[in-house]
């Protein structure tokens, strides 16, 4: 039966998702399945059956004028069809890559704990160096992390390059593989909603450190140290949420869900006018903090245009 | 096997001829149809659905989803009032087709025209 769906969907390919197209497939496939079934049933073979089903489908055209999609049938050939097997790789580099992404951004966050912990050390008296080599020391520990943890980015996220076409062009799926993508997304996604939300409570603690230390503690280097711990919950939250996010977030760009919704690729004024908005925001940013240096201040743009950013989306939805 | 081009004018006939007595679904009525023609006739899924299409924008049929008994749901077509007299008109239009075309259809004794 799924050779059968194979074919409809193949045929359909390409086609507007009208009513009446999907209704048009529901109809000729529950015909389909009718006749393969009795056929199956008179003690025809799998092959035997498929063949005769798939001999008397017909011909496609002869829907084009009923369903007022004639100039779609004759020219349907832009839509890409993604194969099971560059799914299943998708799936299988996207799984693979996530570990290593997350040890990147993990190296980043923790990159300026050595430096931190040298200088809370040496408030406490328990490390006599002259300050400015401590800084040098720490500072050469944090190059180097996010040093590392870049080159992790650079090149693991050129492993996932060839696939990034799927995030922005409209594409389809034939029957099996769509299933098999549902199948590994359903058996991950409790581990991956799992970690969310231990990553999430975790990164609600993770401000206690900050917050107790000054209450116990007057003494300055306590609290510096307060604030390493603060970096390595979070380092450690962070990893474990993109560690799990992998096959999710490739299931997710396949069956085209989520922020990969053929709504929203197929919204151009919307990516359009995100890519622009996102630059202006930060021009503005760097703009007004160097020229004004209020940078204390001026990270409110962020959340501020975080929010917009929402508004600018509903209204560009509405609009299309 | 029959060319379908001669016989594509009477598909919506055959349909509702069918459906004069029960309401019935896709493939019920391309097995009866298999059956009434002894297998000469088949008509193709698609062919078939486009009738029920063409016919239901044409107010012909109406279109119900209704169960089995095995439960399973299935989308059934009945014929209306406009159907039934659509149908009469095919039919007597037939008689009209068929005796003109008899007059041009050389029946026994072939070689004696010769």
């Amino acid at each position: 039966m799924n050779t059968i769906r194979n074919y409809l969907d193949n045929m359909f390919l390409g086609l507007p998702q009208t009513e009446d197209v999907k209704r048009a497939k529901k109809e000729l496939l529950a015909m389909m399945e009718d006749k393969y079934n009795e056929l199956k049933s008179s003690g025809k073979t799998e092959n035997e059956a498929i063949g005769i089903v798939i001999s008397e489908f017909g011909n496609l055209d002869e829907l084009g004028d009923t369903l007022g999609i004639k100039q779609v049938v004759g020219n349907k050939t832009d839509v890409q069809l993604v194969s099971y097997e560059e799914a299943k790789n998708y799936i299988e580099d996207s799984k693979a890559t996530a570990p290593k992404t997350a040890l990147g951004v993990l190296l980043c966050i923790i990159s300026p704990i050595t430096l931190l912990l040298l200088i809370g050390l040496r408030e406490l008296n328990l490390v006599n160096v002259k300050e400015d080599l401590l800084i040098a020391a720490g500072l050469v520990v944090l190059i180097c992390l996010v040093a590392t943890g870049v080159s992790y980015f650079i090149r693991f996220s050129s492993k996932l390059e060839k696939y990034d076409n799927l995030k922005v062009n409209l594409f389809e799926l034939d029957y099996e593989t769509e299933q098999m993508v549902r199948k590994i997304q359903k058996q991950e996604e409790q581990t991956y909603k799992s970690a969310v939300s231990i990553s999430v409570v975790c990164y609600i603690l993770s401000a206690l450190p900050i917050i107790i230390t000054p209450l116990i503690s007057e003494v300055e280097g306590f609290s510096v140290i307060s604030l390493v711990v603060t970096l390595i919950i979070v380092a450690l939250s962070t990893y474990n949420i993109i560690n799990k996010s992998g096959s999710n977030e490739a299931c997710n760009v396949l069956l085209q869900e989520g922020d990969y919704s053929v709504k929203i690729k197929s919204n151009k004024t919307f990516r359009t006018v995100s890519k622009v908005y996102w630059c202006v925001i930060v021009a503005v940013y760097l703009g007004y903090s160097f020229i004004t240096n209020n940078w204390a201040m001026s990270w409110i743009i962020w959340p501020v245009a975080g929010v917009l950013f929402g508004a600018i989306k509903a209204i560009t939805d509405g609009r299309s | 096997m029959i060319s379908s081009d001669v016989i594509r004018g009477y598909n919506d006939t055959i349909i509702l001829y069918l459906l004069l007595n029960e309401p019935s679904y896709g493939y019920e009525i391309s097995k009866k149809i298999r059956e009434l023609t002894d297998e000469k006739y088949v008509m193709k899924e698609t062919t078939l659905y486009s009738a029920f299409k063409r016919m239901e924008t044409n107010g012909y049929i109406e279109s119900f989803s209704g169960s089995e008994t095995n439960g399973k749901t299935r989308t059934y077509y009945k014929i209306t009032e406009a159907g039934k007299k659509y149908y009469t008109e095919k039919c007597e239009e037939w008689e009209i087709t068929r005796e003109v075309i008899e007059k041009f259809i050389v029946k026994e004794n072939y070689h004696e025209y010769n």
